[in-house]
């Protein structure tokens, strides 16, 4: 697809949405939304510059490795974080429990921050990897 | 003869679930079952043991965050799949 209108307007259009997917995450323990959600948004904006710009431009930010990484990476954490977190809280050991802070901070809510970061990790390469996958057969 | 016995066979089988689902509680009855201590706990008690205000991010990601790590693993899973299906074979081309 070689549009020069689909260019510019992707060019101003993609930044605003994936700034608002991260807002989504990062607000997720504040307000409506979350790591599924922000994540989806995240996907549909990188399925956007693929579709304007073609694939072989987000081939150089966004490949195999780093899809692969990335979501085993965000998975691995999930679990390790979540998993110290029941071990410790379900057997009363009285270990290191990340604090609670304030609720209405950005910085608050324990783990539920980086949970949602992990989530939308997850879920916004998932969503690119289908179209990639099913566009072109490769990632 | 086998129409017959399908037909029969999905009529018993509607009128066993149909049974069923006449035993369901009305919707917005305060005696449901649906009604009881842990959702009590949760609208009480969320805000304090979770630390969120989105009370939704504190079940999902705090009392059910198991379960979220399921779901994860599906979404994770099924790339992985459909990565061993399609890699390679060229969809559009």
């Amino acid at each position: 697809m070689n549009d020069i209108i689909l260019k510019e307007i992707g060019k101003i259009v993609i930044p605003y949405i994936q700034i608002f997917g991260i807002y989504v995450i990062f607000n997720g323990h504040l307000s409506p939304g979350g790591g599924f959600s922000g994540g989806t948004v995240i996907g549909a904006s990188l399925v956007l510059y693929k579709l304007i710009y073609g694939p072989e431009m987000i081939k150089k930010i966004i490949n195999y490795k780093i899809v692969m990484h990335s979501m085993s990476i965000a998975l691995l954490a999930y679990g390790i974080l979540k998993g110290y977190s029941f071990i410790t809280g379900g057997a009363d050991l009285h270990l290191f429990q990340i604090p609670l802070g304030t609720p209405g901070n950005i910085l608050s809510g324990g783990l539920l921050l980086p949970l949602n970061i992990a989530v939308g990790i997850i879920v916004g390469f998932t969503i690119f990897a289908f179209y990639s996958l099913f566009d072109e057969g490769e990632l | 003869m086998k129409i017959i016995m399908s037909v029969t066979l999905s009529l018993i089988l509607i009128i066993i679930l149909l049974f069923g689902v006449a035993e369901l509680p009305e919707f917005g009855d305060p005696n449901s079952p649906v009604n009881n201590y842990v959702s009590q706990r949760y609208l009480d008690k969320g805000l304090e043991e979770t630390g969120a205000m989105n009370l939704i991010a504190g079940i999902i990601l705090d009392y059910r965050a198991y379960d979220t790590f399921g779901e994860s693993t599906v979404l994770f899973t099924s790339v992985i799949c459909v990565l061993a299906l399609l890699k390679g074979t060229g969809g559009k081309s």
